[in-house]
């Protein structure tokens, strides 16, 4: 499954947001450098930077990616960054080029354009995946802006709005790169919680009906591992029901035990349910991430997952 | 009653009496299940409340148990899950697209000016894109439905912004703009006859008007321009109406309820977003922090001897009581951050042990808001005085 998933030249994660969409990324970023392969994990203004999870100091250019670790480059992306720099590679003079984005009219039309931003993102995107840059892979942490897939809408409905000139001509070319599907891919991610599977159900949808755009994946994150089996979980619920009382050790009383453990079978319970439901929804391959108990996650807890993945 | 229990009857007191109530937050944090709860506690309270997302997915929907909504209120059946309820509750989701062609349709000024919107290739493409019009419309629709004599309580579920705060500089965005220089370069027919027919006074103006053209082309110039031409005669309606939602935002019968959970990024964004509210003056009622794990050794032990327990089952019930310590504890101390730096306590609500998708899971999540207890003050001296 993995091996699939990171023989594309890009991949796109999208799903809801708070679903642990830039974890999953690192911990994919992570699998695809040991495998080899130079990868970039791009993020998009995100306000903690995944790179931090690689061990590594994020890169402080928000157009230039950073090698965190040998052969794995973050990248956080700043729009108006990216488009400066288009700016700056279409005119070269430098003179030019600050009088031009101090310009009223520059920033008046940058404020009016709407679709912009999310096109020069892609665009530099795109950029990324050509020999220049000479990445195997390069994964991207699309934001969750809560309009579907709207970031990954844009070039279509730029296309038809911007019928000739070198933008539009690139908004063509990227709507065909994201449709093409022997370079890019998407995986949607999802936790098992009712909210997060029906949009992830529908960016599924929307990926194949309204971008063109090969889904790959289905990672269910935050995943309640079995704990306890069939008898044990009886006898939990007998000891609750007749308040068994007692500790276990220090500052473990059973009761306390008991009440965790009801939580754990049932959200265990809430995990296999949402997994059903989106087998039963989607014949994707899906993997499934588990939740994991700690204070603050760090870089040992993304080889955990990195691990999970590999083992898929 | 201690006075530990203030913030959640604030809340109480505002689904009793207020006009409206804006929920807002980072996404996945249960702020549209939180709307939706609220909206049905306010109906068992005797009032018509509805309660309106701005969602193009199913969300809403969802949690109240129904396959779809649409953009027109529809009242829920409450019989079953309340017979109770000496109020209503009515549901709806606000569409973007719809309400922009609606709005076009009442205030353009005539079916020439109309025609001449729908038709342009920008406003096709691009309308929903356009300067956080997601945001807008529904302050839009909110007057709107503010207005409306069914409802005695709106309740806004706003829409899941990166930035929480786009919903909030929606209106004042639009105002600007609309006075701006921008819109107003944009409204000469500069681009006219295919061509840029204006004079620019500065080398660098003409340059920077040639890059523009050279990237996106005439055509395009041309469609965005004839597009604000064409809603120009609906300016003064949006400059208007976005003034009074701005004003009406900051009555006192307005509210802001701000949900997040326990993640450290959600806390961040919450507290940003409760400072943001401080600054324009917009009136607060709650703090709401969902999915909090409880602590296990808040249990109250019955007592009584440790009955005889397999050692593989004791060893589990350990490590899941570990677990969920572990978790309860790193959240507790992020709120205790929280409180001490925004200076409001928050209502705190486990997480549900199931999930919801119906009116009465609904209702056990009003219930459980409304009931939620705040940090014991004890540990928050402690913070604030280990802080100054």
């Amino acid at each position: 499954m993995l091996d699939r998933l990171l023989s594309r030249r890009l991949l796109f994660l999208s799903g809801k947001g708070g679903v642990g969409k830039s974890v999953v990324g690192a911990a994919l970023a992570l699998c695809a450098q040991r495998r080899g392969r130079r990868t970039c994990l791009v993020e998009i203004e995100a306000p903690l930077p995944a790179a931090r999870l690689l061990g590594g100091q994020p890169g402080s250019s928000p157009i230039e990616p950073f090698e965190v670790r040998p052969g794995l480059f973050t990248i956080n992306l700043e729009p108006t960054a990216v488009m400066e720099e288009y700016v700056r590679r279409t005119l070269h003079v430098e003179l030019f080029v600050r009088k031009i984005l101090q310009s009223p009219i520059y920033q008046r039309f940058y404020a009016a354009a709407p679709g912009l931003p999310e096109l020069m993102l892609l665009g530099k995107i795109m950029d990324l995946t050509t020999e220049r840059h000479a990445f195997d892979l390069v994964i991207v942490d699309a934001p969750s802006t809560g309009h579907g897939l709207s970031f990954l809408k844009v070039p279509a409905a730029a296309s038809t709005a911007i019928p000739i000139g070198p933008v539009g001509n690139a908004a063509r070319r990227i709507v065909a790169q994201l449709q093409d599907a022997a370079r890019t891919g998407l995986a949607v991610v999802a936790i098992p919680e009712e909210m997060a599977v029906v949009e992830g159900l529908e960016f599924l949808e929307q990926a194949r009906d309204e971008v063109g755009i090969s889904a790959e994946a289905v990672i269910l994150n935050q995943c309640h591992e079995p704990v306890f089996d069939t008898r044990e979980e009886a006898q939990v619920l007998d000891l609750l029901a007749a308040e068994r009382g007692g500790r276990l050790a220090r500052g473990v009383t059973l009761r306390g035990a008991l009440v965790a453990a009801r939580r754990q079978m049932r959200r265990r319970k809430l995990t296999r349910f949402y997994e059903t439901r989106l087998r039963k929804a989607t014949s994707l391959p899906l993997v499934r991430l588990p939740r994991l108990f700690v204070e603050q996650f760090g870089e040992a807890e993304l080889r955990r997952l990195a691990q999970r993945l590999e083992a898929a | 009653m201690s006075p530990r229990r203030e913030p959640a009857a604030a809340l109480l007191e505002a689904l009793r009496e207020r006009k409206v109530l804006v929920v807002g937050g980072a996404g996945g944090v249960g702020k549209t299940t939180t709307a939706a709860a609220l909206a049905l506690q306010s109906a068992l309270l005797g009032r018509r409340a509805l309660v309106c997302t701005i969602d193009p997915s199913r969300r809403l929907a969802t949690s109240l148990g129904l396959t779809r909504l649409s953009d027109r209120p529809r009242a829920l059946d409450l019989k079953k899950v309340a017979p109770d309820a000496a109020g209503e509750m009515w549901a709806m989701t606000l569409d973007t697209k719809t309400t922009f062609d609606a709005l076009v349709v009442r205030y353009a000024k005539d079916a020439e000016a109309r025609e001449r919107i729908f038709a342009n290739r920008f406003y096709q493409g691009f309308s929903a894109a356009l300067y956080g019009s997601h945001e807008y419309l529904a302050t839009e629709k909110l007057l709107e439905l503010t207005q409306d004599e069914r409802f005695d309580l709106v309740i806004l579920d706003t829409p899941p912004t990166r930035h929480a705060l786009d919903f909030l500089d929606a209106p004042d965005r639009l105002i600007r703009f609309l006075d701006s220089s921008t819109l107003r370069f944009f409204l000469r027919p500069y681009f006219a006859a295919g061509r840029i027919t204006v004079r620019i006074a500065t080398r660098t103006g003409a340059l920077a008007m040639k890059l523009v053209d050279s990237m996106l082309g005439m055509q395009f110039l041309q469609d965005l321009s004839e597009f604000f031409l064409a809603l120009e005669s609906m300016y003064d309606g949006f400059r208007d109406r976005a003034a009074k939602v701005q004003a009406m935002l900051k009555e006192p019968s307005s509210g802001f309820v701000l949900v997040t959970g326990p993640a450290r990024a959600t806390l961040d964004e919450a507290r940003f977003f409760h400072d943001r509210l401080a600054e324009k003056q917009m009136p607060f009622v709650a703090l709401i922090v969902n999915r909090l794990h409880p602590d296990p050794a808040h249990e109250p032990d019955p007592g009584g001897p440790l009955p005889r327990l397999d050692e593989e089952l004791a060893a589990k019930l350990a490590a899941v009581h570990r677990d969920m310590q572990t978790l309860a504890r790193a959240e507790a101390k992020g709120l205790v951050r929280l409180e001490v730096d925004t200076g409001q306590p928050p209502l705190l609500v486990p997480e549900l042990e199931q999930d919801i998708h119906d009116l009465r899971g609904l209702r056990e999540a009003g219930e459980l808001i409304l009931g939620a207890r705040t940090l014991p003050r004890r540990r928050l001296r402690r913070t604030a005085g280990a802080r100054a």
